[in-house]
């Protein structure tokens, strides 16, 4: 029965050709804008953590300015209150990094661009450089192609290692395996200790501070390198108070926040702990003297990170919108042509049902003529869309955020667009599909 | 003209009429508030710099020995930079104009916190920055060489500048409608900063920013690594970005050289990509969505026109003039539109009020509705018209025949 109704669908479409084709481009179109609207703002929601999202948190806690809240105007997505700083002091970052109670920690930043030659005669060559301790490559699972991470107690030396991105591996030594090879940098020997293998998280959750799509670093180094080479941050340094910094030690005891920490807990009671941790270190500050913003301290795991730092900006989600409003301007638009197509080609049907076809089989054939439609317009948009997410990359990759450069191409993002075109194609053919099958025969041969 | 007929008969093909005007809706809501965005941000990207953007381009310039002779390098660098071909100024410069780094610092117009406060972009130069960058006095001094500040080695303190030349967006924030020049002003720790020139206007690095055309220039420079900001005459960019690296390379190799060189237009043009994207992106869809709704309209009217052909000669054969068929198509069409855009009306103002509260913009401007109303009442007839010329020219004989 099916393949009867596609030929009078096909023979339906050969009587006014123009109109299916109007149909059939409302829906491409309409499909192709949400298409491309949906794949860049899928990029900019992907939580890259993936099961790990759960386990993993920051630290985020009120060191700010008594008479500023961080962030003014701006409130925690889950508990309306005023925000906490993204970022951390020196002298927290440390006091957290103490506790035991996490399976796993990290404190780090980023630094200032490494400049050094790889050997003797090379070029100088720059990377840039995030210190860390040793969890880094564990608690993100960093992959590594030579070598491996360093341990607590080259944290502590600091030993003098450093681990290399696949690319900066390329720039400084051709690409081989250079783990044991000698880095001159800061007039040190650093030994490469480890080379990963292509790695970049998009968005970069683990450090937005600097834009949640921004390159990877190249270099990474113990953190306490930072503070005996007298490392500033590259990142964003923010401060409020009024204070003497006069040399890098006041800097390191300032208010200034610069610092990242995250926090591996596994289990819920250890995450409990970890918040009364947090809240118990603030109250012991406070008196002290530190600390004069109300108790505000948050844990996010990795999807609370990325919403309270609004990684999803306002224009991905205006533009989704707008799409979805465009495809249903397009649906409204081809339920009213397809139900201009039946009521013309009412006649036929009357003859059809006066020669024995249900109300169900003509809603049925006309339902397919609909799904037709809906397949062509699907298959067109798909297509339409695909180029439009290319053109997108080619056009605005090298300019907007990285984001645009990651958009994903894949075979089951085609599928699901063609799927929900055929969704839609039907639901917009019911009614117009209804409304001639329910049409009573004796009128329209009346008028024959 | 008597509308009831027209509304029987509308009556007869509700769910068409309907579909029209329920798309008509929907196109008023999206086209205004598109329109609305489009024009904010189209107006924000056209705002002057008051930079030479054009025929500007910068690079980093950075030392790797603790010892280098970072001040011999910077003279030795800008004398031989400054007389090339083509070239009007160039300065060492911390951070860059539209480039979407900088700093920012807050200030006040009295000591110890008090007075006006405003933050502003602050950027480290030499006596060339403001040549350099093409920005225009319009009042007061440039600096003069020995306004400068050469540090030997790279130091941890805070640098307090005694003076600095400020952008006439910082000086009304600070010192509202009295002349900044010559007054003082304070940082946060009350060391006092003496005005020495106003910049008739310059934004900073932030686009985004509301604040971005407040900005100051002071002096010093330090080690161990700078910008490099060339200004040139018009058109010659690129041959002086060739022959500047070159140049550079054959002059010292010892430090590291930012390449590719970045081009202020491309700074900037990255900067405002966001806004482009979007303004783009509204523009397209606003045109499709009025194409479609163009179609749609005329899809119906020739659907009710063919489905009428026996009624239209029947009011043909008993009298109806040619003008009076076109009359009646035309204002069956104006009624679903204005059913449509009364919908759309309330639709548009709903998003109107839901972007305001999104992007904390003004509360959409009625004028745009109205244009749009307007707009969509002028398309609705433009899209019968054919239509209802089709059925004028229905003969009266159809009425005797079945069709």
């Amino acid at each position: 029965m099916l393949a009867y109704y596609l030929r009078l669908a096909l023979a339906s479409f050969r009587r006014n050709p123009g109109l299916t084709a109007l149909m059939v481009i409302a829906i491409a179109l309409g499909i192709s804008v949400c298409m491309i609207t949906l794949t860049t703002y899928r990029a900019a929601a992907k939580n890259p953590a993936g099961d790990r999202s759960g386990v993993l948190f920051a630290a985020s806690i009120d060191s700010w300015d008594p008479d500023h809240a961080y962030d003014e105007g701006e409130t925690d997505p889950d508990t309306g209150k005023p925000l906490a700083p993204n970022m951390l002091t020196y002298r927290d970052a440390r006091a957290l990094f103490a506790s035991d109670i996490p399976d796993r920690k990290l404190i780090m930043y980023q630094s200032n661009d490494i400049y050094t030659r790889a050997d003797k005669g090379m070029e100088p060559q720059y990377f840039r450089t995030r210190m860390t301790t040793a969890d880094f490559f564990a608690m993100f699972e960093v992959p590594f192609l030579y070598g491996g991470p360093w341990n607590a107690r080259a944290d502590a030396g600091p030993d003098p290692v450093i681990v290399l991105s696949k690319e900066a591996n390329q720039k400084a030594f051709g690409g081989v395996n250079s783990v044991g090879r000698i880095i001159h940098w800061e007039k040190r020997d650093f030994r490469v200790i480890g080379v990963l293998d292509s790695w970049e998280p998009m968005p970069k959750y683990f450090d937005v501070s600097n834009g949640a799509f921004e390159e990877m670093e190249g270099a990474y180094v113990p953190f306490s390198w930072g503070q005996v080479l007298e490392l500033g941050s590259h990142g964003n340094t923010n401060c409020w108070k009024t204070e003497v910094i006069d040399s890098y030690q006041s800097f390191l005891n300032s208010e200034c926040i610069w610092f990242h920490g995250w926090f591996e807990l596994r289990t819920a009671a250890k995450q409990q702990a970890f918040r009364e941790f947090l809240d118990n270190y603030v109250l012991e500050q406070k008196k002290h003297g530190r600390f004069p913003r109300p108790l505000n301290n948050y844990l996010y795991d990795v999807d609370g990170w990325l919403k309270r730092n609004k990684v999803v900006d306002d224009d991905n989600k205006a533009m989704l919108v707008l799409a979805f409003a465009f495809l249903a301007v397009c649906l409204v638009n081809t339920v009213g042509l397809l139900l201009a197509k039946f009521l013309n080609a009412a006649p036929t049907a009357g003859i059809r049902r006066a020669l024995g076809a249900s109300r169900r089989d003509i809603f049925w054939q006309h339902l397919t003529e609909s799904g037709a439609v809906a397949l062509a317009g699907g298959m067109v948009g798909g297509l339409l869309g695909l180029a439009g997410v290319w053109a997108l990359r080619a056009w605005y990759g090298r300019f907007v955020d990285q984001a645009l450069r990651a958009l994903p191409f894949d075979a089951n993002n085609f599928l699901i667009i063609i799927a929900i075109a055929v969704g839609a194609g039907l639901v917009a053919g019911l009614y117009p599909a209804w409304r001639i099958g329910r049409a009573a025969p004796a009128s329209y041969l009346k008028v024959q | 003209m008597d509308i009831r007929p027209i509304l029987s008969a509308l009556l007869r093909n509700r769910a068409g009429a309907f579909l029209v005007a329920l798309q008509i809706a929907i196109t008023l809501a999206l086209i205004v508030n598109a329109v609305y965005l489009t024009t904010q941000r189209v107006t924000k990207i056209g705002r002057p710099s008051g930079i030479d953007d054009q025929n500007i381009f910068a690079f980093w310039v950075t030392t790797y020995e603790k010892d280098y002779d970072f001040l011999g390098m910077l003279r030795e660098d800008m004398a031989m930079i400054r007389q090339m071909p083509d070239v009007i100024d160039a300065a060492p410069m911390g951070q860059v104009p539209l480039s979407g780094s900088g700093n920012s610092s807050g200030y006040y117009s009295l000591p110890d916190k008090k007075g006006e406060e405003s933050p502003a972009n602050t950027y480290e130069t030499d006596d060339h920055g403001a040549r350099a960058l093409g920005v225009t006095l319009s009042a007061g001094r440039d600096f003069e060489p020995n306004d400068v500040v050469y540090k030997q080695t790279e130091s941890r303190e805070r640098f307090y500048p005694a003076s600095a030349i400020i952008s006439s967006g910082l000086a009304k924030a600070l010192f509202k409608d009295q002349p900044a020049l010559g007054k003082d002003f304070y940082d946060d720790q009350s060391h006092p900063i003496r005005v020495i020139g106003v910049i008739s206007h310059m934004q900073g690095s932030w686009v985004g920013w509301d604040k971005v055309d407040r900005t100051l220039l002071y002096t010093r420079v330090e080690p161990p690594s700078t910008q490099y900001v060339i200004r040139v005459k018009p058109g010659s960019i690129d041959r002086v970005i060739a022959a500047v690296e070159v140049a550079l390379r054959k002059r010292d190799p010892n430090r590291v050289l930012e390449t590719p060189m970045r081009k202020m237009s491309d700074m900037k043009r990255r900067s405002y990509a966001g806004d482009s994207l979007m303004a783009v992106t509204l523009t397209t869809v606003t045109t499709l969505v009025l194409v479609f709704s163009a179609l749609g309209i005329f899809g119906l009217a020739t659907f009710n026109v063919n489905s009428r052909t026996r009624q239209i000669g029947t009011r043909r054969a008993v009298g109806a003039r040619k003008l009076d068929i076109v009359k009646y198509f035309l204002a069956e069409n104006w009624l679903v539109t204005s059913a449509g855009v009364i919908v759309g009306c309330a639709m548009a103002l709903a998003a109107g009020y839901w972007l305001s509260t999104q992007y904390q913009l003004p509360r959409l401007d009625l004028y745009y509705l109205v244009g749009g109303v307007l707009g969509l009442w002028a398309l609705g007839q433009l899209a019968a018209w054919q239509p209802a010329l089709r059925a004028a020219k229905v003969s009266p004989a159809m009425a005797t025949r079945n069709v």
